[in-house]
């Protein structure tokens, strides 16, 4: 089959193409043969300006007025002015303050309460801590003795029948979150068993910390305090307070 | 100056250029309005592609005048197509929608305006035409050989001469030839649709529908 024949079949289907007629495959091959063949694509061109000039052959015909209205609606100023704009009314903007005061109130009030909550839970265990010393100082078998190191005083009460001790230190120095204080058991051998940690008590000249050891006190020899970390450390690890011998 | 007598007249000339007068005595105001009615005048007076051009830029009113001038062709088409005045409505909408967002797609050295714009809007009508899978009904109550027989106004084409050559090279063809364009054309049917829609071979529907344009395209010429 020569050039010629080829291009007359799809020439055929040149005028179809121009009204968009043809099948799908049939409209893929004129499509592609249109590439490579120019006299295809000049026929094409003059079948496309009959068939735009078909377009125009419909007598015109009036759309009703509410279209144009509905597509100016739609155009950027019309858009500009339909959207949304929050305008405050007096009835609003004290509404709205009142909520906001409303709001602030109970916010203040439970901090306040928070506050309340975690004196009275300090208070509750410094008064504790006092009546168990009072409760030691009762007991014949108590021993008290002197706390002394820089700056720093106070009385270490020892029930070793009961396994009981009870710090009792003035003006010890208050510490930043992230430490703490450590009391540690010293045995004879010189090693340190944890016996918790406390913090100084800032409304209070004095600071107190009980020790109720689950060991026997008698196995130990003394009672020392280091500056650990706020969690606490296995081992003595920061600056030494104090230490007192049994 | 006395704040009672104080008019503020604003106008915008392609989104770019605005004027403030204020009005302090009568000639003033006379000044203010006649600059309005020049401005007016001025975009119904553009041609089509300056028009297109302005509406790219954002000129609403540039686009109005274009939906104004050609609203009328693009509603009768969509009509055509539909035979449905809300279906129609709402391609005329999408339409012009298009042309305000693609305005800057027009090149006015390709073709002029209206047909770019009906080529749009036939799209527009037939791909919604085959997304609701519609067929065309063939019922005689909107026969369109009624469409093809009616002459337009001259007044609303931009080139007369040639739809008139165009009315009467259609009116040569027969009434079949006819309904094959008006099915492969304005009902967007293919070969294959058009042949189970008449009830014909395909290779009928091939052959005539390319003799109608052979035939439309010479006698065209011949005008």
């Amino acid at each position: 089959m020569t050039q010629d024949q080829i291009d007359d079949i799809f020439r055929e289907n040149i005028p179809a193409y121009a009204l968009d007629a043809l099948d799908v495959e049939d409209a893929r091959a004129v499509k592609s043969h249109l590439q490579t063949c120019a006299s295809c694509r000049t026929e094409l061109a003059e079948y496309r300006a009959l068939s735009e000039t078909l377009l125009m052959m419909t007598p015109p015909k009036t759309p009703p007025a509410a279209l144009r209205r509905r597509l100016q609606g739609q155009l950027p100023s019309a858009q500009k002015r339909s959207s949304p704009r929050f305008v405050w009314s007096f009835n609003q903007l004290a509404l709205g303050l009142t909520l906001i005061i409303l709001l602030a109130l109970n916010v203040s009030s439970y901090l306040q309460i928070r506050a309340l909550q975690k004196q009275q839970v300090q208070l509750a265990s410094q008064l504790q801590n006092g009546q168990a010393a009072i409760a030691m100082l009762a007991y014949p078998d108590t021993e008290s003795l002197l706390i002394k190191a820089d700056n720093i005083s106070g009385t270490l009460l020892v029930d070793k029948s009961r396994n009981i001790a009870m710090i009792l230190v003035w003006n010890l120095p208050q510490l930043d979150s992230t430490q703490t204080y450590q009391a540690w058991l010293i045995d004879p051998q010189g090693k340190r068993t944890d016996a918790g940690i406390f913090r100084s008590q800032p409304s209070q000249p004095y600071t107190s910390a009980t020790i109720f050891s689950a060991n026997d006190l008698t196995n130990f020899v003394g009672i020392g305090v280091t500056i650990e970390p706020s969690a606490g450390s296995p081992q003595p690890t920061g600056q030494r307070v104090f230490k007192v011998d049994f | 100056m006395d704040l009672g007598e104080f008019i503020t007249c604003h106008l915008t000339i392609r989104q770019q250029i605005h004027f403030w007068i204020w009005k302090t005595e009568p000639l003033n105001k006379l000044v203010c309005i006649m600059m309005q009615i020049r401005y007016n005048g001025a975009v119904l007076n553009l041609d089509d592609t300056q028009l297109a051009s302005q509406v790219a830029q954002g000129d609403e009113r540039a686009f109005l005048t274009l939906y104004d001038r050609y609203a009328s062709h693009v509603y009768a088409l969509t009509m055509r197509i539909f035979r449905d005045a809300n279906l129609a409505e709402e391609a005329t909408q999408d339409t012009f929608l298009k042309l305000w967002s693609r305005a800057r797609l027009f090149r006015a050295e390709r073709g002029s305006l209206l047909p770019w714009l009906l080529t749009i809007a036939r799209r527009t009508a037939l791909d919604r035409l085959r997304l609701e899978g519609r067929r065309p009904t063939l019922s005689t109550a909107d026969d369109p050989e009624e469409l093809w027989q009616t002459i337009p106004d001259a007044s609303t084409l931009p080139d007369e001469a040639r739809w008139r050559s165009m009315h009467l090279a259609v009116q040569s063809l027969s009434p079949e030839h006819r309904q094959l364009l008006e099915l492969a054309y304005y009902q967007g049917l293919t070969h294959t649709e058009i042949a189970e829609t008449l009830n014909w071979p395909l290779g009928t529907v091939k052959t005539r529908l390319r003799a109608a344009m052979e035939q439309l395209r010479r006698e065209w010429g011949e005008l």
